[in-house]
Parts: C-alpha cells; structure tokens; sequence
C-alpha cells in the first residue's frame, strides 16, 4: 500500500522543443514493505469498521426520508416530474389552443388530442387525453409546447386498482384560449364559448370516456372488446 | 414443576449435581432405570428444543441483521409490521411459506429437493453437540471438536449440490466458488482450532469450556489465543459465506449464486442455514475462545467472581454468542466483497502460514509449559 504525498509534489518550469510550460512534478509511486502494507492494510480495516460503528450508535445519521410519515413536509427538486398538468391562468382559462405540437412530440402516442371548431371559426381543445399508463414521463410535450400551456407536477401519489383510472382527461372545459375567451367582455358569451368537463383533479377516470383499447369504466370488459369505441356510457 | 422441586432443582443445581450432564446421558439413564417413557420424552424436548431454537434464532438474526444493516448505512430498517417492524420476519417467513415452490424444467429434481436439506442437515447436527450450559446439551460426544469440524465440511455438499443439480450456470458457478471457499478455509478453521484442543488436552467441548476454568484461552494461552481467535473468526466468516466473503452468492456476477433456482420453502431452508450456521459458528467461537458458558472471573477478587456467578450460564452463552454475531455482522455492512484471487490469496497465503506458526507456537508452549496461569487438567 503506498500512497502519494501531495505535499512533495514540485512546481516548476521546463522547455520542450522551444516552449516552456509549467508542469507538476508528482514523485514515483513507492511501493511499500510488506510488514508495512500489512499493518496499514489492518490500520484501514479498524478505520472502516469505526466509521461505521459511529453511524451505528449515531441515530442522528439516519438519511434516508420516512415517506408516508413525513408526508406534509415533503420536498421535492424543482425540476422533478412526476405527472403532467395543464396550466390554467387566474381565471381558471388555459392557454392551450390543441395546436398537436405535443401530441406529435409523444414518442409513444400518451398524448391524444381532440379538437374542434370553436364559435370564433379558430380550431379549439375539447378534450386533452393524458395516457399515464404509456407515459415515460420524458418531459418531451412540455418542450414542444409553444405556448407554455403544460407543466410537470410533483403529485406523485398515482397508484390506482384499475389501470383505466390512469387516463387522464387534463382540461377543465372545452373551449378557446384564454385569449380569445379575454376579447369576449360579456360573461356570459364567454361560458357559452366553454363546455365544462371535470375539473382535473388526480384521477379523473376518463370521464365516462372510451379509447380504442380502453374501454370506459363500469363497462364490463367482454362488451368492451365488442364495442369499445367513442362514447361509451 | 412444583415450589418443593423447584427447591430441590435449585439446591441440586448449586451442588453441582447436574455439571455437564446432558440429555442424552439423562435418556440413557432412563432406559437403563426402565422408564422408557421418560427417555421418549426427553428426547422429543431435545428434537423439539432444537426445532425452537433453529426457528427462533433465525427469525431473530434475520430481524437484528436487517437493523444493523440499517444503522450502519445510515438507515432505519423494517418499521411497519409491529413496534420497530418486530414482526417484520414472521411476515417474511410466512410470505415465503405460501410462495410457490417452482423447479427448473432440466434440473436434476431429486438433487435438487435433496440439497437444502442436507445444507440444513449440516447446521442442525452441530447444534446438537453445543454445550450451552453445564445441564443444557444435547448430546457430549468425545470428539465434538472433530464431529463440528466433519459436519460443518458437510454443508458443503449441500451447497454443490444445489448449484449442479439446478442446472444453470450462475448456480454451477456459485456452488464451485463455495466449495473452493469453505473447503480452503476449513484448513486455517481447523489450525486455529487445534490450538486449543492443545491447550485444553481434550476434544470433547463440555470439557474444553470446563479446562477455562481458570481463564478463557483468548488470553491465556500467551497470545497464541489471540492470534488463533482471529484467524478463527476469519476463516469461519469465510466458511458461512458472508461478506466480504460472499462471492459463491455475488449478486453483482451471478444473480444469487448457488441458489439462484431456489424458491418458496426451499430457499428460506438455504436462508435460515445461512444465519443458523452463523449462529453456531459464534457459538463454536465463544465455546473455544471465550469460555463458552464460563462466567468472566478475574484472579482473586471474590466478590466480582460471585456477582458474575449469579447470571446464570445459559446467559453468559448467549451472550458470548451475541457478540461474535454482532462482529460478524459488524463485518459484513463494513468490508467491501473479496474477488476470487484474493479469498485464495488471503488463505494459502497468508492465513495458513500464520496459522502454522501459530500452532508450532502453541505446541512449544504447551510442552515446556511456558504459561504463567497453571493448566487445569479434567
């Protein structure tokens, strides 16, 4: 066992083919003897074991986080991504006009987007399907996105019984951006633009909703192999 | 048990009626006297005393190695099943009960049902020769050192034979590291142990714990104890296959090792082996070292001797045990794994001339007696 002195490492100046440089003179590695590699070798075994004995009689080392304990003090890094989510603004309006950047941004086809013609002739969300079950979480859609209308959020609490409750319906309404909703003064006329859908608010089971290999809940799965398409109950 | 037997148990007990008289003895007796009722009964206690044991100790280390394990790497282990997870292997244990038991299509079946119990087989024959305390032993043989050495070479068997015969190649390569392993290190066991079979005079282990009367061989066999105790503890660490010598189970080059095709029943039967062996190897370390039932008595000081006599010897075993445990454990959560070539460097290189010197030592001592304590001969 031999180890490297830092501290007789030399600082100085040579040429090579006309250039000086500065360079670090490290000494040669000296091998040691073996009665000496012996007893440092037993010396890095006691050092171990009372590193680790110290953490034993140390409670206070403990590191590792008590989850369902701790549970309303959780923290979470800021960039960490655990489910996707709509942004909506303080009216409650988003800003997502189903342009389909994100639906072709999925590199496995979560994202599903159903859009129609709004009241304004402009092309408008009515239903923004997120597939968690397929979902890799890859952050890809929240890229694409040119309006900055979808985030990650840190709900991680995602565990269901049945796997059609990890579809997801991500929109409130269905209906225009906020900015064409904002050009509207009166109320009114703007709540009959939108067509409320639940509000998103964890699982949200498709909403009665169908897809072409999952069928809508409360259906029994035989029907739904024969006529698991479009609106189903 | 009535007061008046009880009296009488306690009374016989201190008179030392009962020193180092076993089990079997006692059912021999029986038979002899013509109540054969009385011998079965004595030997269904000590079959079912031994079932307790193997169960109960293992639940138990299982529970401890997972505490300490947390606590040394800064952890706190299982926390849900009971008050700090107590119960934490009974649920385990009943997990692996209801679990399937599934056999490799191409494996040898016979083999394969037969290797973990002859792996357990092994442990369970060596508890039946512990001496836990004067009146507490299964069974005295002459040769218990010797006994314990063949039969714990025995586990072995069990360990080959499940990797050949579950025909995969992590299994086969895992069971060929194990017996390369135990079998060499068995050799510096052995050389370690005959030091104190020097000592003692005597084979049998009833009679090597009463030869520490006087002090236990540790320390008072002029350092050659000492030095025999460690590579004793060494080379059994290495004989249980744990770390830093689990390389026949290295998850990270062979899946699991030897019992890679195991499952359900059979695997906790290789399990529960593994930390019965652990226990009776501690408890073969206290029996040859540390006075095995021995009370701790130092020289002339009356008063301490007779406090220390009042905790009854079945706990002074138990307690001996608990720390060689604890050290190994200690151990396994600090060293990091050995490769192959330095497990073998370590043994034939190292370990076994020390373990030659050492016994050439302890022969000089023992012949020209060079020991400043007088040797008790039984």
């Amino acid at each position: 066992m031999g180890r490297v002195d830092f501290n007789d490492v030399k600082h100085e100046t040579r040429t090579f083919a006309g250039v000086t440089v500065p360079v670090s003179v490290v000494p040669r590695f000296k091998r040691q003897a073996y009665p000496t590699r012996f007893l440092f070798s037993l010396k890095s075994l006691v050092d171990g074991m009372r590193l680790t004995f110290g953490y034993l009689v140390r409670p206070s080392t403990v590191v590792t986080r008590q989850y369902p304990e701790n549970r309303a003090t959780l923290k979470f890094p800021e960039r960490y991504r655990a489910s996707l989510k709509f942004k909506f603004d303080e009216n409650g309006y988003q800003s997502c006009n189903g342009c389909g950047s994100c639906e072709r941004a999925c590199p496995n086809g979560s994202i599903i987007l159903e859009t129609r013609k709004g009241a304004t002739g402009k092309n408008e969300i009515e239903r923004y399907i997120w597939r968690m079950d397929s979902c890799v979480l890859c952050n890809a859609c929240v890229e694409a996105c040119s309006f900055g209308s979808l985030e990650m959020s840190h709900d991680f609490e995602n565990a269901v019984y049945d796997r059609r409750l990890l579809v997801y319906t991500l929109n409130r309404y269905a209906g225009p951006t906020a900015n064409v909703l904002l050009k509207e003064e009166n109320l009114e006329a703007r709540e009959a633009m939108m067509t409320k859908i639940d509000a998103y608010g964890g699982q949200v089971p498709m909403n009665g909703y169908a897809l072409p290999t999952v069928a809508a809940l409360g259906t029994p799965r035989e029907k739904a192999a024969t006529d698991g398409k479009g609106e189903a109950s | 048990m009535t007061a008046t037997s009880l009296t009488y148990f306690a009374i016989a007990a201190a008179q030392g009626a009962f020193k180092n008289v076993t089990v079997s003895e006692r059912t021999a007796q029986a038979f002899a006297d013509g109540s054969w009722i009385l011998a079965i009964v004595y030997i269904v206690v000590a079959l079912g005393g031994l079932a307790a044991l193997v169960t109960l100790s293992g639940l138990v280390l299982i529970y401890v190695e997972r505490k300490l394990a947390a606590h040394f790497q800064c952890r706190l282990g299982p926390m849900r099943v009971g008050w700090h997870g107590i119960f934490q292997t009974v649920a385990d244990a009943v997990k692996l009960l209801l679990k399937e038991d599934v056999i490799p299509e191409k494996a040898d079946k016979a083999m394969h049902l037969l290797a973990p119990f002859l792996s357990m087989m092994a442990t369970v024959m060596v508890l039946g020769v512990l001496p836990y305390s004067p009146i507490l032993q299964i069974t005295d043989i002459n040769i218990g050192v010797l006994f314990v050495t063949a039969v714990s070479g025995f586990g072995v068997m069990g360990i080959l034979l499940g990797g050949w015969s579950s025909n995969n190649k992590w299994s086969m390569v895992g069971a060929m590291r194990a017996g390369a392993q135990i079998i060499s290190y068995e050799i510096s066991a052995t050389l370690a142990l005959l030091v104190v079979v020097l000592f003692s005079g005597s084979l049998s282990l009833a009679e090597i714990v009463q030869s520490q009367d006087a002090g236990w061989w540790i320390w008072r066999a002029n350092g050659v104890g000492f030095v025999s105790f460690i590579i004793f503890v060494i080379a059994v660490t290495a004989e249980i296959n744990r770390t830093p010598f689990d390389i026949p189970e290295g998850e990270s080059e062979l899946a699991a090792g030897f019992h890679t095709e195991y499952s359900g029943l059979r695997f906790s039967f290789f399990f529960l082996a593994e930390f019965i062996n652990m226990f009776v190897v501690s408890g073969m370390t206290a029996t040859l070292f540390l006075g095995g039932w021995m009370p701790f008595h130092i020289g002339a000081w009356a008063g301490f001797n007779g406090f220390m006599d009042l905790i009854p010897p079945v706990l002074w075993f138990t307690g001996k045990t608990s720390v060689v445990i604890f050290l190994i454990m200690w151990f396994r959560w600090t060293f990091p794994r050995l490769r192959v070539d330095q497990l073998m460097y370590l043994e034939w290189k190292v370990l076994l001339p020390i373990g030659f010197v050492n016994l050439f030592a302890a022969a000089v001592v023992v012949l020209y007696n060079l020991y400043p304590f007088p040797i008790l001969v039984p």
